[in-house]
């Protein structure tokens, strides 16, 4: 029987505390060493004093954030243990965005592994997950319900090229996140063989010359002030989701309006959004996923984090898991 | 059945109405008779009945998934129908191809319930996850797709010969499986078993009152009259007479002592209410009325109903709608003078001089069971809807009192990542120690006020209790409502109707909260 008393993690304001290495991970607020997951705003904010992460997040941070990224970094590599104070500590790819890592805490023996924003599916622009045994395992459960299901990547691109194939004089605007989706979205559909210049909003674009100086092809892609109004027609351009409703869009006329999220599962968000193409598209693992991660890591404590904790915390329980919910404060539930 | 069930995902997730109607059309222009008939049917809702009610349903998924699990589900997603069409797990490879018509005489033919439900599972082990979200909403009745009758006429109109005066005239009388709807649209005749003199009327309905619009109008070209706080019906007087409630469903038996044998044909527009000696009462009363089939000889004298009557359709032969409301009124009183039923009266008309002065009639009126006025064009024709120049509805001003929030739950659906739902609450007494629950509001806020009351409500948590959460005593709402009564159901023995917030005090303490003795003297 393995140990299960995990003792010396602690929530603390700044978020979670690993008091034997006296580091936090993702923390909420400023503080001495951060070990932080991958580049998403709700996990990695600025002005933290140290900063312990993959290559790939580092610079993404610097990018976002400018001179505020932190005042001190130290690189992650995936084939060396780092002792911090009295803990060594692992990285493994989480397959969430790139760049995405997650920690495996080693303390007396016992391993914390610290998963944040993972998922199996395969993405072309990031490392697939890597599951490690672990003695407690903290997942993340953004979509932590039965009913969440992702279908197939490729068939809901598909539905995209479709659409545009049916719908010659209108305008594409797809609402993604800027960071990870915008640029999975782009690759699949150079992959079905889409070879159009994809325009983007210009939230969108430093993020994906970045993604194209890290190796990962994008094909032809441009600015959308490079193109002239009378253009518009024919196009796929991609923007913010904040930007589907706003001012900025209603520049575009004739449009068809998508978003591509694992959210586009339920219809009643389809129809609040006013989004007539969804595509169900998610970074983060399914229902399915995080059970089979859960199997995979097989550990004897599973403690859940931002998302619909309920469920899940019943159903491990009810398999016999060791399992709580981590109620952890400034992960956005709805953030993907 | 997959073209319906493709045209109903695509009617949710189109935007505009000329696209739904192009949908629409369509559909009816490729489907064969019989599925268009059904189409027709599932979309008005004019199913005679519900196939499968919600609680059989939460049965049957319960028989067949972790119950546990479909409530976390079911709680999240707020739609029953797409709460099963997910979680259900279906055998792909024995996919059904039936066509709608044949679907929808399986069920309609059904009478067994046990046999149902397997019946049921068996479609569902079948099916996609959007044939599955179709078939439930079939089965429950009210698909809620956006699709309003309005919008059926057009499509309808510009599929047939019929112009769209004349599908109005006959739009409920057609029966199920409303395969001769279809017929009559291509220039068949009308079928025997439609009697144009049993069909319900559409309603005209009022618009509401803008101060503005009316500065400049004379008030001589208007009259007034209460409104009621009771339930809006149709009376046709005749033979056969039938009540028809707002959205013409049948309603005569519930309302049978209201006599509506006459000979000769009038139909006469008004309000339920009850009413005991001599007075209205509240609509509290009139809800135990509300719904019940058969009334029992005991409730009928409890509850006795009176019809006020306002305008009237049809007087034998004349067709009043195309007359104007002076002269509509005088058939009406003529219509009252004839029947002479001691439960049915018409509605009184209110003097005024100005709108300042109808505006403080209005608000000083002591009885407490009227909603408002109802201010009327003199030269108005009598047609379906709401009418540019026609009625105005003019409310009372609210009630208006500052509670505190007590606790708060997550929305349904689309608000189902908020807390939206508040429950609010006053001191027990004045010494302010003691809080008691008054009533529950989840709306007059706007999008940016709920996302701050949703952070608000996440960082005063006390306690979680499943979707509910218990709050600290330490935010104030401004509350309205339109009235307020005794209850013995409510711990604080108040019943409010329809409160909402009409301002957030993020700046008032609550010790400037009233005490429930306050809240109770409001009531008259």
């Amino acid at each position: 029987m393995r140990k299960t008393n995990i003792n010396w993690l602690k929530k603390k304001r700044e978020g979670l505390y690993c008091v034997p290495g006296n580091f936090f991970i993702d923390p909420v607020f400023p503080v001495e060493k951060a070990l932080i997951t991958h580049a998403h705003t709700d996990h990695a904010r600025p002005n933290n004093k140290s900063i312990f992460s993959s290559k790939e997040t580092i610079e993404l941070m610097h990018l976002r954030y400018g001179e505020s990224y932190c005042s001190d970094f130290q690189i992650a590599s995936f084939d060396e243990k780092i002792k911090i104070n009295d803990v060594t500590v692992q990285i493994l790819p989480a397959g969430h965005i790139l760049g995405s890592i997650q920690f495996l805490i080693n303390y007396k023996g016992y391993r914390l592994l610290i998963s944040g924003d993972y998922k199996r599916t395969k993405d072309k622009t990031c490392l697939s997950y890597e599951p490690v045994e672990c003695d407690t395992f903290i997942t993340e459960a953004t979509f932590g319900l039965p009913i969440f299901n992702h279908p197939n990547d490729e068939s809901e691109v598909k539905k995209l090229i479709k659409s545009i194939k049916a719908n010659v004089n209108k305008t594409h605007l797809i609402g993604v996140y800027a960071l990870g989706k915008c640029q999975r979205l782009i690759t699949l559909l150079r992959n079905l063989g889409y070879d159009e210049t994809i325009y983007l909003h210009g939230a969108l674009t430093k993020i994906s010359d970045f993604y194209s100086k890290n190796n990962i092809k994008l094909g032809k892609i441009s600015n959308i002030s490079d193109c002239s109004r009378s253009e518009y027609a024919n196009k796929l351009v991609l923007c913010p989701p904040s930007s589907l409703n706003d001012k900025w869009s209603q520049k575009f006329k004739n449009v068809v309006k998508g978003y591509a999220s694992g959210w586009m599962r339920i219809r009643q968000r389809v129809k609040q959004k006013n989004i007539e193409l969804p595509l169900i598209l998610s970074d983060h693992a399914d229902w399915g996923e995080i059970l089979k991660t859960v199997n995979d890591v097989n550990p004897n404590e599973v403690l859940v984090t931002h998302g619909r904790e309920e469920a899940l915390v019943h159903y491990l329980t009810k398999k016999n898991f060791k399992s709580s919910a981590l109620n952890l404060i400034g992960f956005e539930d709805e953030n993907e | 059945m997959n073209d319906f069930v493709e045209l109903l995902n695509d009617l949710i997730l189109s935007p505009s109405r000329k696209k739904k109607i192009d949908l629409l059309k369509i559909f009816f222009c490729k489907s064969n008779l019989k599925d268009k008939g059904w189409a027709f049917c599932i979309l008005t809702n004019r199913m005679d009945r519900k196939f499968v009610s919600v609680k059989e349903l939460k049965e049957l998924i319960i028989e067949n998934y972790d119950e546990d699990l479909f409530r976390f589900s079911y709680d999240y997603v707020g739609d029953l129908a797409e709460t099963i069409s997910l979680l259900w797990e279906s055998n792909n490879e024995k996919n059904t191809k039936i066509n709608l018509h044949e679907f929808m005489e399986i069920f309609s033919n059904f009478d067994h319930k046990n046999k149902f439900k397997t019946k049921l599972k068996y479609f569902l082990d079948r099916s996609s996850e959007n044939q599955r979200y179709t078939i439930i909403k079939i089965l429950t009745g009210g698909l809620r797709v956006g699709v309003s009758n309005g919008l059926i006429k057009e499509a309808l109109k510009l599929s047939g010969v019929r112009k769209k005066s004349e599908i109005e005239e006959f739009w409920h009388g057609f029966k199920l499986p409303c395969t001769d709807l279809f017929e009559w649209l291509d220039g068949k005749k009308l079928p025997k078993y439609i009697n144009r003199k049993k069909l319900f009327n559409s309603f005209m309905l009022a618009n509401n009152y803008n101060s503005n619009e009316f500065k400049s109008c004379k008030t001589d070209d208007y009259i007034a009259e209460f409104k009621w706080d009771g339930i809006r019906a149709q009376i046709i007087f005749s033979e056969d007479g039938k009540i028809f409630s707002r959205n013409g469903e049948d309603i005569t038996n519930s309302f049978c002592d209201i006599n509506t044998f006459i000979k000769g044909y009038f139909v006469v527009d008004g309000e339920i209410v009850v009413k005991k000696n001599n007075k209205v009462l509240s609509f509290n009363h009139l809800q135990k009325r509300i719904g019940r089939k058969n009334p029992s000889k005991k409730l009928i004298e409890d509850y006795p109903i009176h019809f006020i009557a306002y305008d009237i359709l049809f007087y034998t032969s004349v067709d009043c709608r195309a007359l104007d409301l002076i002269e509509r009124k005088k058939y009406l009183n003529r219509f009252i003078n004839i029947c002479k039923f001691s439960n049915i009266s018409t509605s009184s008309l209110i003097k005024f001089s100005s709108w300042d002065q109808l505006q403080n009639i209005k608000e000083t009126s002591l009885n407490n069971h009227i909603e408002g006025v109802i201010i009327k064009k003199k030269t108005s024709l009598y047609k379906k809807g709401r009418v540019v120049d026609g009625w105005y509805k003019w409310k009372r001003n609210p009630f208006s009192v500052d509670f505190i929030i007590m606790y708060a739950q997550r929305g349904h659906g689309k608000r189902s990542s908020f807390y939206s739902d508040f429950t609010f609450g006053c001191w027990v007494d004045e010494q302010f120690t003691k809080l008691v629950p008054v009533g529950k509001a989840y709306s007059g806020y706007t999008n940016d006020e709920l996302k701050s009351l949703d952070r608000w409500v996440r960082n005063n948590t006390v306690e979680r209790f499943g979707p509910v959460r218990s709050l600290k005593p330490g935010l104030v709402v401004e509350v309205s409502f339109d009235n307020i009564n005794y209850s013995s159901r409510h711990k604080s023995g108040v019943a409010l109707r329809f409160p909402r917030f009409s301002r957030i005090r993020w700046d008032k303490p609550i010790s400037q909260v009233c005490s429930l003795k306050y809240i109770k003297d409001l009531i008259n």
